[in-house]
């Protein structure tokens, strides 16, 4: 089981390739550095099929404008097959459900705001836009933050 | 044609990345974490890989001339002709890029939108390490049956409208 895993950095290297690759070959521009990113293309798949049904005008990206986002379907179906294929899919009951849905919420609305997921903030650093490491930067110090903090509160007997 | 075409790419992207990121338990927040817990390295490669992938294969691509670089996120006026479904926000935010010719001049650093980047994304890792994992690690944990993980896609989702009708107003501050 373990030694049929991919390595992550195999999969960073993957990511990226494909990335820089498809944005470079399939016109995915403007905006740059968009080829994967799950808050903008939930955000421009929600808004362009809005648009296209009703005739609204709400905001999208110009290559969100041009065609269905359809990357976070993707992932999940994706992500599906993957677990299908090496028996890794089983159900887990929800423990917080409001929690996680709050959580998502808040997510998705600050991704709407500062333009990314971590995924596409990490992109975007690489691309060496300073915004993209700025988001970055802030994410990998909320992460670190928080876990220390976890810690501590664990060790002092909390939870 | 081109449209479904396109569409068919994002969907095939969205399907390679996501069977990718569950073989390998993918999560761009649990790299840092495990580290700091366990000092474990394995899942911070994987970002590391990542951010040095794209660097050099973007400054390649760019020396050839294959990339459009320094695209701002929204398109700012009358630089571009707008198509039909797409509406400019107010006075767009230019994106200014990291490289030794122009260094960004410290305006921008000092911007509402570097400030609010900056804080943004130190609250989504928080929330992040919260609830276990990033935004694609959710869509992972979901497709493999993790009804938590799908709570949190559902409110994922229904934040786009509500912030549309509801909360964008309250956001403007941040592209003056």
């Amino acid at each position: 089981m373990k030694e049929r895993r991919l390595k992550p950095w195999v999969f960073g290297i993957a990511a990226g390739s494909i990335f820089v690759l498809a944005e470079a070959f399939l016109n995915i521009y403007p905006p740059s550095a968009y080829a994967f990113c799950l808050s903008c293309h939930v955000r421009d798949l929600l808004n362009h099929l809005a648009n296209t049904v009703t005739g609204s005008r709400l905001l999208t990206t110009e290559v969100g404008g041009r065609a269905f986002l359809l990357t976070s379907p993707g992932v999940i179906i994706g992500a599906l097959v993957a677990a299908r294929m090496y028996g890794e899919s089983k159900t887990r009951k929800a423990s917080k459900p409001l929690l996680f849905a709050l959580t998502g919420f808040v997510i998705m609305v600050i991704g709407i705001v500062i333009f990314g997921c971590p995924t596409r903030l990490a992109l975007r650093a690489g691309y060496g836009d300073v915004y993209g490491i700025a988001g970055l930067v802030g994410l990998l110090a909320g992460v670190a933050v928080t876990t220390v903090a976890m810690r501590l509160w664990s060790l002092r007997g909390g939870r | 044609m081109n449209a479904i075409l396109l569409s068919l790419a994002f969907m095939a992207i969205g399907l390679t990345v996501g069977f990718l990121a569950q073989r390998s338990r993918m999560c761009l927040v649990a790299g840092l974490r495990d580290w700091i817990l366990v000092r474990d390295t394995e899942l911070l490669m994987g970002l590391l890989s990542f951010l040095a992938t794209v660097w050099v294969l973007s400054s390649v691509l760019g020396a050839l001339g294959l990339m459009h670089r320094g695209i701002p996120e929204y398109l700012a006026g009358a630089d571009h002709a707008l198509s039909a479904t797409t509406v400019a926000p107010k006075p767009a935010a230019t994106v200014p890029r990291l490289n030794l010719d122009s260094l960004p001049s410290p305006s921008a650093l000092l911007s509402n939108l570097f400030l609010t980047t900056l804080g943004g994304g130190f609250l989504i890792g928080v929330l992040s390490v919260m609830v276990g994992g990033c935004v694609m690690r959710q869509h992972v944990l979901c497709a493999q049956g993790d009804r938590d993980a799908l709570c949190y896609l559902v409110g994922f989702y229904a934040a786009v409208p509500v912030y549309y009708t509801l909360l964008e107003r309250f956001f403007g501050w941040v592209y003056r």
